[in-house]
């Protein structure tokens, strides 16, 4: 059992969890991800470590409530609450070598995963420029980013309240991709990293291939084990079959599948929007919202 | 000289139209009167003879339990005690083993009796002295005659693994007085016993009253551990005085079929695992998600095959098993495949898919199959399927890969001079020890893909030379 040490808001839709897991905190690495079940009858799912303390023990997970485990972890999780599974670290971590000039992307909580990379490679001696596009409200990391590497843009995208959800995040695929085609005019790098929806990932990959600078990805194929035992996370890569958990989650963007990727995310999309909308109605005849 | 009967006293199981609707164990057992009548058949054949003792892996005295149970017919408990202890001797987990060993290849498959009938039904009347026993407290009567008796002797032993060979070395290390921490990489120890076979062929209860013992033996299980990430192997080195590596072949094997990444193709690890580990028939009360389309396509003729088969049905599909040799070349148990077939899942054999044909959301639409002919027997003494050419394609939404199981890597490639062979397989000497010294390995991982019983006896055997090793 792992305790909640400290739970809250850091921006909407996103929670900040420091979570007691000495394992995990003693060995992991940028670039490495845990697997979490959070209830008894709950979803195995993997999310990232942000910051640790290998000594103190502890783990910052950030959430973005998204379907109903992460809704559910929002709404019933308390801190002094124990988490009953957490697994890790899994995956292997970013590789640590002086690529020079960085371009480290993040859209929306994705910005998570790039943080620890980002710090540890400008660590080594990178120069590193993060860009973070999400929705005004969702920003986070902002402080920790600036402190951490050369230079921290943040592009903030309004929420447009008379623009359904897709448009709106239409507008942030739009602004992502017109900023970074600014950016790569502008300056030359020499790797772009990017994690974010596997659409906007592939959007971004489709400028920087224009600009045929290297590119690197985390990807987010569904996951079961995380240790390479179900074969849910396989992604094709180079025209081969990988399995993200156990070859990744790190990869070439310019030899992966994006389509079938694509594809292999939404699989449960609406069994995920029915069991939302389940809770949802449940909360509510309970008065909770 | 009792009488020759031919015909076995059947166990009673619940009927076709209750079961293939739920996830309840099919068959109900015996009663101990029905096992009685069973157990009367038996020629008990001289121990040094009994072939059944020759054809079990792990030489339970069969003979010997079945004459326990007929000599003390008047008194049950002390029929299935004694009995009980005769099994124990070479079988930690009777109630587990009754339930899945392939016995109709194994002890039945010789058994004399089968000459000229059925053979004696070994493998229910194991089960029935498990369940019995567990039933009625005598389990837990004998573990408290072995507790007490335990004196620890300051040697740590670390068992990477927490499926059948895994658990059995760790209980019999136990025993002896080692202190055994097992690390496992799952939220719930038990291996494939968990995560892969389904609760009506092994209900998840009685794997759990196993653990229960093995922890009451003094075995920790540290669950949530994945050696060669979590723990390195050489702090594992550092801590502990042996290293068992009872890791499975967990992998999944996906042949590059074109196709073979569309939406609705599973392999039978996840598929299984959501439906076992993870409650997912029980979705949305469980909170993880399966789907199983209208038609289904199993591939494969394994045991894995037939529970990915039957799983898929209970949901209320169309369940075809597709196989690219005949029913007899199957391997999964009979037992299996003759459920399978009661319960409606249909095998088309002599195919074998060529491509996986999606639509335009990328989801499974239908399979290109190709027919084969069988030709000469290969190395596993089966005529092996020949490709002709001829193809047809048949539609199916939902496809499950069981074509085999690789061993699980994460942690070897962590090790880099354990030796392992061409197939991935743990390399063992005679005595289970790796090519590093004080470190033994046994069950899948060594063997590929066997059965719980060999793991098990591997188990066994390894705690033997893990504390010659240890004493010498
Ligand atoms: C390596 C990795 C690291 C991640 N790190 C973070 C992180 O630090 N912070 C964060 O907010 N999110 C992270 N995610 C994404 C996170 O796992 C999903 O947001 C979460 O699983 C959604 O669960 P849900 O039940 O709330 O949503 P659901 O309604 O079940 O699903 C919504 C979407 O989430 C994704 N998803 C659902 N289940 C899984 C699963 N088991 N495995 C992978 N993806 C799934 C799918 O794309 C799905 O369509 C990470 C994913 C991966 C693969
Ligand atoms: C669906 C299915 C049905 C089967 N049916 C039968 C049957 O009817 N009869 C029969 O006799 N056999 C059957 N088998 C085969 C049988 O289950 C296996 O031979 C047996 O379980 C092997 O035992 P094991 O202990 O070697 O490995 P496993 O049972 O595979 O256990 C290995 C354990 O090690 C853990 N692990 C792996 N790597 C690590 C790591 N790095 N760190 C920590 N933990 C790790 C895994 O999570 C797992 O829990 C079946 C197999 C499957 C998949
Ligand atoms: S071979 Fe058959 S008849 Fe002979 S002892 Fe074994 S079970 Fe009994
Ligand atoms: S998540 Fe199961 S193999 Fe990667």
């Amino acid at each position: 059992m792992y305790k909640i040490l400290e739970k809250r808001e850091i921006a909407m839709r996103n929670t900040w969890y420091k979570i007691h897991a000495p394992h995990v905190a003693k060995k992991v690495q940028a670039g490495q991800f845990v697997i979490v079940r959070a209830f008894e009858n709950g979803e195995r799912i993997p999310l990232t470590p942000v910051m640790w303390d290998r000594d103190e023990g502890w783990i910052v997970l950030i959430v973005f409530t998204r379907g109903k485990t992460t809704m559910r972890m929002a709404m019933e999780m308390k801190e002094g609450d124990y988490l009953p599974d957490v697994v890790g670290p899994l995956g292997n971590p970013a590789p640590m070598e002086r690529f020079g000039k960085v371009l480290a992307i993040g859209a929306y909580t994705g910005i998570v995963e790039v943080y620890p990379i980002a710090r540890a490679w400008q660590k080594i001696g990178n120069d590193v420029t993060t860009l973070h596009v999400t929705f005004e409200p969702m920003i986070i990391l902002k402080d920790h980013l600036e402190r951490a590497v050369s230079r921290h843009i943040v592009e903030p995208v309004p929420l447009d309240p008379n623009l359904d959800l897709k448009e709106n995040m239409r507008n942030v695929t739009k602004r992502l991709t017109e900023k970074v085609r600014e950016m790569l005019e502008k300056e030359d790098y020499d790797l772009v990293f990017m994690v974010g929806p596997v659409g906007d990932q592939k959007a971004v990959f489709g400028i920087v291939k224009e600009f045929g600078i290297p590119m690197r990805v985390d990807l987010h194929p569904i996951m079961v084990d995380g240790s390479g035992m179900c074969g849910a996370c396989r992604v094709t890569v180079g025209g081969q079959i990988k399995f993200a958990c156990v070859d990744g989650p790190e990869f070439d963007a310019y030899q992966v599948d994006w389509d079938e990727l694509i594809h292999r995310v939404g699989f449960y999309a609406d069994m995920e929007r029915k069991a939302m909308e389940l809770y949802m109605a449940g909360l509510m005849s309970r008065g909770v919202v | 000289m009792p009488k020759l009967i031919r015909g076995r006293v059947p166990t009673p199981e619940r009927s076709v139209e209750e079961r293939v609707r739920d996830f309840n164990e099919v068959n109900l057992g015996y009663t101990f009167e029905l096992a009685l009548k069973e157990a009367e058949r038996c020629l008990q054949c001289p121990k040094e003879y009994a072939p059944c003792i020759k054809g079990c892996p792990v030489q339970i005295d069969i003979p010997g339990f079945i004459r326990a149970l007929r000599v003390n017919k008047e008194n049950p408990r002390k029929a299935v005690k004694e009995a009980l202890g005769i099994i124990r001797a070479n079988n930690a987990l009777p109630a587990i083993t009754g339930r899945v060993c392939p016995q109709e290849e194994q002890c039945e498959g010789v058994c004399v009796v089968g000459k000229v009938g059925d053979p004696i039904n070994i493998g229910k009347l194991e089960r029935f002295v498990a369940d019995y026993a567990r039933e009625h407290g005598i389990e837990d009567e004998l573990l408290m005659e072995v507790v007490p008796n335990i004196r620890g002797n300051g040697k740590k032993v670390a068992v990477v693994g927490a499926g059948p060979a895994g658990l059995t070395c760790a209980a019999e290390l136990a025993k002896m007085g080692y202190e055994v921490t097992i690390f496992e990489a799952l939220h719930e120890p038990g291996g494939v016993l968990t995560y892969g076979i389904p609760e009506f062929r092994l209900p998840k209860e009685i794997v759990k009253k196993e653990l229960e013992k093995v922890k009451k033996l003094g075995v920790k299980i540290e669950t949530n551990v994945l050696v060669g990430k979590t723990i390195t192997f050489e702090e594992l080195r550092e801590e502990f005085d042996a290293i068992f590596i009872g890791t499975g072949a967990g992998t999944p094997r996906i042949y590059p079929w074109p196709g073979v990444n569309l939406n609705g193709i599973y392999s039978a690890n996840e598929f299984l695992t959501r439906i076992n580990l993870m409650k997912a028939y029980k979705f949305p009360e469980y909170d993880t998600p399966i789907k199983v389309g209208r038609r289904v396509a199993v591939i494969g003729g394994g045991n894995t095959a037939m529970d990915a088969a039957r799983s898929a049905l209970r949901p209320g599909a169309e369940v075809w098993v597709l196989y690219r040799r005949t029913r007899k070349e199957m391997t999964a148990r009979e037992e299996e495949i003759k459920h399978a077939e009661e319960e409606g899942v249909k095998f088309m054999f002599l195919v074998s898919p060529k491509r996986f044909i999606g639509d335009e959301n990328g989801n499974l639409k239908a399979i290109e199959l190709e027919k084969m002919e069988l030709g000469e027997p290969d190395e596993t003494g089966r005529r092996k399927p020949v490709p002709t050419g001829e193809t047809f394609i048949a539609e199916f939404d939902t496809a499950i890969i069981a074509i085999g199981q690789t061993p699980n890597r994460t942690f070897l490639e962590t090790v880099p001079n354990l030796k392992v062979d061409e197939k991935g397989r743990i390399v063992v000497d005679d005595n289970l020890m790796t090519s590093i010294p004080g470190v033994f390995a046994g069950g899948d991982a060594i063997r590929g893909e066997a059965t719980v019983i060999l793991a098990m006896g591997d188990g066994k055997k390894a705690a033997k030379t893990i504390h010659k090793y240890l004493s010498s």
